[in-house]
């Protein structure tokens, strides 16, 4: 008789610690998730994320942790090739203007992995006032082509290991010439 | 059974008061529950935007909206969005706009029309986006618009109302550093190496820039064998870290190794 009703008083003490426990999970769930959620048209990927099926030389790609890219900027050292000026010099030698007339910003964005390989690439076209806006498509070919083909991008080193991150590199073209590659 | 009724009804009164928040504060508080996840991710940016959903008024809010597309790129959607909280608070968001224009997108005309701006809004108030007056920066976007006399004045405004208000040791040390380039541009060298040597004395003489430009200097007087020494000096400051530099994007005028490496070479 005695056993019984300890197995009772354990029971429900039992029971009372589950239900705080799932309303501890729900409540947190709720506040940290759920809540969270915009009523119209919620993003349904992270603000740097680029489609692998729609990006451009994805194919044979592989970035070592699909589950965590982080940003160039998560180190102080940016990522370029041979160092910004060694890019800078790489394009500005290598670039022609065909007498072209646009200007805008041309912005390259893609991954490099943590093997320093790079691919995944989309192209931004914007106008000075950065509204979308398309560029000769010649030029825009030979920039997306010197941008992709630059050897020795380095993997960013973070948390003792090389990690995938997002990169962008932007050129300011003012008729036809690069005047800034940004960041 | 009576008091039982009482105290739900006392409870459930107590939910309603705590529940009645304001649109703005639980706005807040939905904002500062989506700030615990990374900058840009889903999660993040799908918790800002709800809570401009639930006040659209919400600056603070609507201008975080668009960080993360202007940190990685993607400057039409930075855009539109940032205009959202220009609309909702001018006088912060136009010089901030400003100082993004001139470090993002190296649209010095168009931080510059912004830093103006804010005078005209402010025009009491000198306004110091990211920490620093509006003349500082514009003293920048001159130098990189090559326009020099135009960068030393907006420096001088800065230096000397800094000097008046807290005291010289007050300055931005790079101040100093970028009013002694537009000098050394113009050829001006005496007063390009009074603003290195400021430079250099409030950076406890530790910076690079300082002595790869004073380097330059005294080569171009004859004095060969003090620029060397210097150059080796600029090697040494760089590889400990003492260069102008700043996160995100190359600063103005950045010094790098290979530039110390030629002036060496140079001076051999």
């Amino acid at each position: 008789m005695r056993t019984k009703k300890v197995f009772k008083i354990l029971g429900i003490i039992l029971g009372v610690i589950i239900i705080a426990i799932a309303c501890f999970v729900g409540y947190g769930y709720y506040m940290f998730s759920k809540s969270l959620m915009p009523e119209n048209e919620p993003f349904e990927h992270a603000s740097h994320y680029i489609d692998p099926d729609e990006a451009l030389l994805n194919e044979g790609f592989n970035v070592c942790n699909e589950s965590y890219i982080a940003q160039y900027y998560n180190t102080p050292e940016l990522p370029y090739p041979n160092g910004k000026n060694g890019f800078r010099n790489y394009i500005n030698l290598a670039y022609v203007n065909n007498n072209y007339t646009d200007s805008g910003y041309l912005n390259i964005r893609f991954i490099i992995n943590c093997e320093g390989d790079v691919g995944r690439f989309v192209i931004h076209e914007n106008n000075l006032d950065l509204e979308p806006n398309l560029f000769n498509e010649d030029l825009k070919n030979q920039l997306f082509k010197l941008t992709s083909e630059a050897k020795g991008w380095k993997p960013i080193f973070l948390h003792d290991e090389d990690r995938d991150s997002y990169m962008y590199v932007s050129y300011r073209i003012e008729h036809g010439e690069i005047t800034e590659i940004i960041p | 059974m009576e008091r039982l009724l009482k105290l739900f009804l006392s409870i459930a009164v107590m939910f309603l008061i705590l529940s009645c928040d304001s649109k703005r504060e639980r706005a807040e508080a939905v904002y500062k529950r989506a700030i615990h996840y990374p900058q840009g991710s889903m999660m993040s940016i799908n918790g800002i935007k709800r809570a401009t959903e639930i006040d659209s008024t919400y600056q603070q809010a609507v201008y975080e909206l668009s960080v993360a597309y202007l940190k990685r790129g993607l400057p039409h959607k930075w855009k539109p969005q940032y205009n959202k909280a220009v609309l909702l608070d001018s006088v912060q968001r136009i010089p901030w706009r400003g100082y993004l224009y001139l470090w993002f997108y190296r649209d010095y005309k168009k931080a510059i029309a912004d830093f103006d701006a804010s005078d005209t809004l402010t025009p009491n108030f000198i306004d110091a986006p990211q920490g620093h007056s509006v003349d500082y920066w514009r003293g920048i976007c001159y130098l990189g618009l090559k326009d020099y006399n135009n960068s030393i004045a907006y420096f001088d405004k800065y230096i000397n109302t800094e000097i008046e208000e807290s005291g010289e040791d007050w300055v931005e040390v790079t101040a100093f550093l970028y009013r002694g380039i537009a000098y050394f541009e113009t050829g001006n060298f005496e007063e390009a190496l009074l603003n290195f040597e400021k430079q250099l004395q409030y950076s406890r003489n530790l910076s690079a820039d300082a002595k790869y430009y004073k380097a330059q200097i005294l080569k171009n007087q004859g004095k060969v064998e003090e620029a060397k020494a210097l150059i080796e000096d600029a090697i040494k400051d760089y590889s400990v870290g003492y260069y102008n530099n700043r996160p995100y994007v190359e600063t103005l005028r950045q010094v790098y190794p290979e530039d110390l490496q030629a002036l060496k070479v140079e001076l051999q």
